[in-house]
C-alpha cells in the first residue's frame, strides 16, 4: 500500500498539467512573431541579406517556443531536451560543414 | 470507465509504459527532422549557387496565403496542446472537441494549399510543364524544391490528421482517458513537428525577398 501511494505521489510530481490560459499565451507569442517576420519581409525588402538572417532567427525562436511549451520540453524529464540538443548539434554540423565546402569552391 | 485502461497483468504492474512510448515518439521525430533537414541543406546549397534566381522565383509565391496557413497551423498546434490538458483533467468531451478543431484546421490548410498549387499549375510552373521548362535553371530548381518540400509536408499534414482521427475515435470509445493518454500526447508531438517544419518552410520559400 505504501508503495502504491509513493508511486502515485511520484506520478503527480512528474505530470505537469499546462493550463488553457498558458497555451493561449504561447499562441499569442507565436502569432506576434509571425506578424513581425512577415512585416520585416514585406516592408524591409531592400535589406535582403538582413531579412533572410532575421527571418531564420525569428523562425528559430518560434520553434524553440513550440518545443519548450507545446511539446512540454519545459515540464518533461531533461533527457528529452538533451536528446533534442544532440540532434540539433548534429544537424547544425552538417549544415555548417556543407556551407564551408560550397563557399570555398 | 476509470478501470477501462487496457490489460493489467497480475502482480506485475501495468503493461503500458507512457515514458517509453513518448521516448519512442521523439526518436521517430528525430528521423523526420533529419529527413526534412537533408532537404533544407539541398535548398541551402542551391540557393548559394543561384541567389538571384531563387529571389526572382520566390516573388511568384503568395505571401498572404502562406501567412494564413502559418496562422492556421499555429492555432491548430494550440488546440491539440489544449486537448492534452483537457484529457489530463478528465474532460474527454472537451478533448475530442479540441482535436476536431485541429483536424478542421488541417483541412483548411490543405484547401489553401490546393488553391496555391492550382494557381502555380495554371501558370504552368509545375515541373515538366511548358512555362517551367523555359525557366532559367535556378528558378526551376526553386520550384522543384517548392513542390517537393511543401508536397512532402502536406503529406505529413494528411498523416497527422489521420493520426488525430484515430485518437478521437479511441477517446470516444474510452480507451484513451485521464489515466491513459500517451497516444494523445504522441499525436500532439507529431502535429507540433509538422508545425515546426512549416515554421521553417514558410520564410524560406515565401519571405526570402
Amino acid at each position: 500500500m505504501k508503495n502504491h501511494s509513493d508511486d502515485h505521489a511520484e506520478k503527480a510530481h512528474e505530470t505537469h498539467i499546462v493550463s488553457y490560459k498558458d497555451h493561449f499565451s504561447t499562441l499569442a507569442a507565436l502569432l506576434l512573431l509571425t506578424v513581425l517576420t512577415v512585416s520585416i519581409s514585406v516592408f524591409g525588402a531592400n535589406l535582403r541579406t538582413l531579412t533572410v538572417a532575421t527571418a531564420m532567427l525569428i523562425a528559430t525562436v518560434k520553434v524553440i517556443v513550440v518545443a519548450y511549451y507545446f511539446m512540454h520540453l519545459k515540464f518533461d524529464k531533461k533527457i528529452y531536451t538533451w536528446l533534442v540538443l544532440i540532434v540539433v548539434v548534429l544537424f547544425a554540423s552538417f549544415l555548417i560543414l556543407t556551407s564551408i565546402e560550397y563557399l570555398n569552391r | 470507465m476509470k478501470h477501462h485502461s487496457g490489460l493489467v497483468l497480475p502482480n506485475s504492474g501495468h503493461n503500458r509504459d507512457a515514458e517509453a512510448s513518448k521516448l519512442g515518439m521523439w526518436l521517430f521525430l528525430f528521423t523526420e527532422f533529419l529527413l526534412f533537414g537533408g532537404l533544407f541543406i539541398v535548398y541551402m546549397v542551391y540557393r548559394m549557387l543561384n541567389p538571384e534566381a531563387f529571389l526572382a522565383a520566390s516573388f511568384q509565391l503568395n505571401v498572404t496565403m502562406g501567412s494564413i496557413n502559418t496562422i492556421v497551423l499555429l492555432i491548430s498546434s494550440m488546440t491539440i496542446a489544449m486537448s492534452i490538458t483537457a484529457i489530463q483533467l478528465g474532460n474527454s468531451k472537451k478533448s475530442i472537441q479540441l482535436l476536431m478543431i485541429t483536424v478542421a484546421a488541417s483541412l483548411v490548410f490543405m484547401v489553401i494549399k490546393y488553391f496555391e498549387w492550382s494557381a502555380k499549375i495554371h501558370h504552368g510552373l509545375f515541373p515538366g510543364m511548358a512555362v517551367f521548362n523555359q525557366l532559367p535553371k535556378g528558378e526551376s530548381l526553386f520550384f522543384y524544391l517548392y513542390f517537393f518540400m511543401t508536397g512532402l509536408h502536406a503529406l505529413h499534414i494528411l498523416i497527422g490528421a489521420t493520426f488525430i482521427g484515430v485518437v478521437i475515435h479511441r477517446t470516444k470509445s474510452g480507451r484513451l482517458n485521464a489515466g491513459n493518454y500517451s497516444l494523445t500526447e504522441n499525436a500532439g508531438l507529431y502535429w507540433h513537428l509538422v508545425d515546426i517544419i512549416w515554421i521553417y518552410l514558410f520564410p524560406l520559400f515565401y519571405l526570402i525577398h
